[in-house]
């Protein structure tokens, strides 16, 4: 049994855009192998006052990463004399991943916020950097079990077909936050890395960003 | 890609009130190729009772024609079909004999009793069983089965709420994975009413 | 202006490139200082200490899954070239996206697609584009597509070996007329009337063949392309999503189709698919 510097620290992540509103959910439990090292660690880093990142996987590499991205947004701030835009980071993020491609990052991360024209925008990543916006999306231990609940539910549009469309989902912000909860209720569930509790970020252009935190089983 | 997602599949069995439906997909592949788009995965055993056999197809076809030929004897000896639960022992005794070789499939059974009280069961490709009172999935791609249905199964649902169900389950689960898919039939079992629907899907 | 190798050979040459390189990193990546020198943001790639960087490699990808799993095509016709790529992106047998974006817009008139690893094939086309832009401002002139595939083949053949996956076509219109070069991450660039890449492209080859002509119009260039994938998707199990169609012509690229597969099965067979032999129910 050789050492690896990579290790599996479960949990999963929802984030969803919509008119006015960007929802960023994660669970809090932090594992490996078949033990909980803690109930209460968060996946999520709100970077700046217009974007969240989520990132499940590697905890090592979620922790490293999500320091090299509050320095380079930090650094922007102060270069720039204005917050990075979503869009911006996003791109950042992906670039921030790729330099790493020989020795990747093994987080898979969801970058959200609200862009210019107040919709929320979700953008998706594999561990590599390669990503796209879309309406909604999940990754982490539970990814599989999540995501075709909010293919069945959200239904927001493909920006590839024409004519174009905007990648947000058409639920009000109170069905999107009831869909994420019934959705970590299923994975919890099923998949022993999610449960404890999983916190729910909400960000609107109105109120920024509120948190709420839903419990769930602790087996 | 191992010996049982060799041709993929995907089977979802769910109980109501006083009812059970069975769905699984049409897709037969070799690993990535997919060569029919008609292949159910779902036999009948009699009225009441449906077995759905998802992994390696060649299996599957062996295994059902071993199947209806131990039913049919037994109805010659016992002049009544078997049980539902009778029906998964035998099935999971069938697939225990080949412990150390065995057959590459994952059971799921639906059907009702006589007097309409569902039974659901799935097993692993030795037998092992497990009886459910809301539903089992079995396939390729499980986990996406799992998750559409612990999020929207409810207990108690008449025949038709049972379809809908089940349906949009079977639908967006299989549409997350790649070998499955390609269209879908469900069965739905009760008392008084059965009825087979075949479902439009994404055809990727 | 060729693209510098990473400085590999040697555990001491691979610590020193490493640190440097996360020092840069902290500073923020690849910033003007290397863009402006014309090199590419090739030499900060830090690589992992370790003895055998194949067998990490390897195991490293085995964990990460980069996507895979696609059908893109691509072809020249006398009024332009036609490229058309479906949408699904695969980690093994789990559909992660049926919406990626794989033709990637490298400035008006200059398209590449993607093939392999999605973030290996989005990177690369992102840095060409950028040189592209740079020999513009330096040559007061648009870059040709064979320069512009030169350029990412050279990109990439100096990456050779290390595990880059990018199977991609750069299609484009220059003063020398259409033109379309399919590059891939071993080096390969070849130029080329008819091309079709990824998993599903024996599929897609089939179609094309069959229908191909030199003096076809747009409408049925198109038509074609999109048939092409429509048949690739249906067969293939990791191909599927949506079928996107460009054509470019002198004046640069248009999009000209974007259907869903679900309504484009639907619409060339409303009575079902014709060859399900046997009844289903």
């Amino acid at each position: 049994m050789s050492w690896s510097p990579y290790d599996l620290n479960g949990g999963t992540c929802i984030a969803i855009g919509g008119e006015g509103y960007c929802i960023v959910a994660a669970s809090t439990r932090l594992s490996t192998g078949f033990s909980i090292l803690t109930a209460d660690k968060s996946m999520i880093l709100p970077v700046n006052s217009k974007c969240l990142i989520a990132s499940a996987g590697f905890d090592g590499d979620r922790s490293q990463l999500h320091k090299v991205l509050t320095f380079r947004s930090e650094n922007y701030e102060h270069f720039h004399k204005k917050p990075m835009s979503c869009p911006a980071m996003a791109q950042m993020l992906g670039n921030t991943l790729y330099y790493k491609r020989f020795f990747p990052y093994y987080t898979f991360n969801l970058c959200a916020g609200l862009d210019d024209q107040g919709l929320g925008c979700v953008y998706t990543y594999d561990a590599i950097g390669s990503h796209e916006r879309v309406g909604y999306s999940c990754q982490g231990s539970g990814k599989d079990l999540v995501q075709p609940v909010l293919d069945n539910q959200l239904k927001a549009p493909s920006i590839l077909e024409l004519p174009p469309k905007v990648a947000v989902t058409s639920l009000s912000k109170d069905e999107a936050i009831e869909t994420v909860k019934i959705a970590f209720s299923a994975a919890s569930e099923r998949d022993i890395y999610t449960g404890d509790a999983v916190e729910i970020f909400v960000m609107t252009p109105e109120h920024g960003v509120q948190k709420e935190i839903l419990p769930l089983r602790r087996d | 890609m191992s010996i049982s997602t060799y041709n993929g599949a995907a089977i979802i069995a769910m109980s109501g009130k006083d009812c059970v439906a069975i769905g699984c997909d049409l897709r037969l592949g070799i690993q990535n190729q997919t060569l029919a788009t008609d292949f159910k995965k779902v036999y009948k055993i009699h009225d009441r009772l449906y077995l759905g056999l998802a992994g390696l197809a060649t299996d599957a076809l062996t295994l059902n024609q071993r199947f209806q030929f131990k039913h049919n004897m037994y109805k010659l000896r016992e002049e009544r079909n078997m049980k539902p639960a009778t029906f998964a022992h035998m099935v999971s005794k069938t697939l225990y004999e080949k412990r150390f070789g065995p057959y590459f499939v994952e059971p799921v059974i639906a059907g009702i009793d006589d007097d309409g009280t569902p039974y659901i069961t799935g097993m692993d490709s030795l037998g092992a069983m497990e009886t459910s009172k809301d539903f089992m999935v079995a396939g390729t791609a499980p986990n996406s089965l799992w998750g559409v249905c612990e999020s929207f199964y409810r207990p108690n649902l008449g025949a038709d709420d049972l379809f809908e169900t089940i349906s949009q389950c079977l639908l967006s689960g299989v549409d997350r994975d790649a070998l499955s898919g390609w269209g879908a039939v469900v069965y739905v079992i009760a008392k008084d009413k059965s009825f087979v629907r075949t479902l439009k899907g994404r055809m990727d | 202006m060729a693209s510098t190798r990473l400085n590999v050979p040697g555990l001491d040459g691979r610590c020193a490139g490493a640190s440097r390189a996360a020092a840069t990193l902290a500073l923020g990546g690849a910033d003007l200082a290397s863009l402006a020198g014309g090199s590419p943001v090739a030499s900060e790639f830090p690589l992992p200490a370790v003895q055998d960087l194949d067998r990490f490699e390897n195991n490293v990808q085995e964990l990460v899954k980069p996507e895979h799993g696609t059908t893109t095509l691509g072809f020249i016709f006398r009024d332009g070239v036609i490229i058309a790529v479906d949408s699904r992106a695969s980690q093994g047998s789990y559909v992660s996206s049926q919406t990626v974006k794989k033709v990637i817009e490298i400035n008006p008139y200059l398209v590449g697609t993607m093939a392999g690893g999605a973030a290996d094939c989005a990177f690369w086309q992102r840095n060409l584009g950028m040189q592209c832009r740079m020999f513009e401002l330096k040559n007061k002139k648009r870059i040709t597509v064979c320069a512009a595939s030169k350029m990412l083949a050279n990109t990439m053949y100096s990456y050779k070996g290390m595990g880059l996956s990018m199977g991609s076509m750069i299609g484009g219109w220059d003063p020398s007329g259409p033109a379309i070069y399919y590059v891939d991450s071993d080096g390969q660039r070849t130029k080329g009337t008819i091309f079709s890449v990824g998993s599903g492209s024996l599929y897609a080859y089939g179609v094309l063949d069959q229908g191909y002509k030199w003096d076809m119009d747009v409408d049925t260039a198109v038509e074609l392309g999109q048939r092409a994938i429509y048949h690739a998707q249906f067969r293939d199990a990791v191909s599927g999503g949506t079928c996107s169609v460009y054509h470019i012509t002198k004046d640069g690229w248009t999009k000209i189709r974007g259907n869903n597969h679900y309504d484009m099965h639907y619409q060339y067979y409303p009575g079902g698919h014709p060859t399900a032999a046997n009844d289903v129910i």
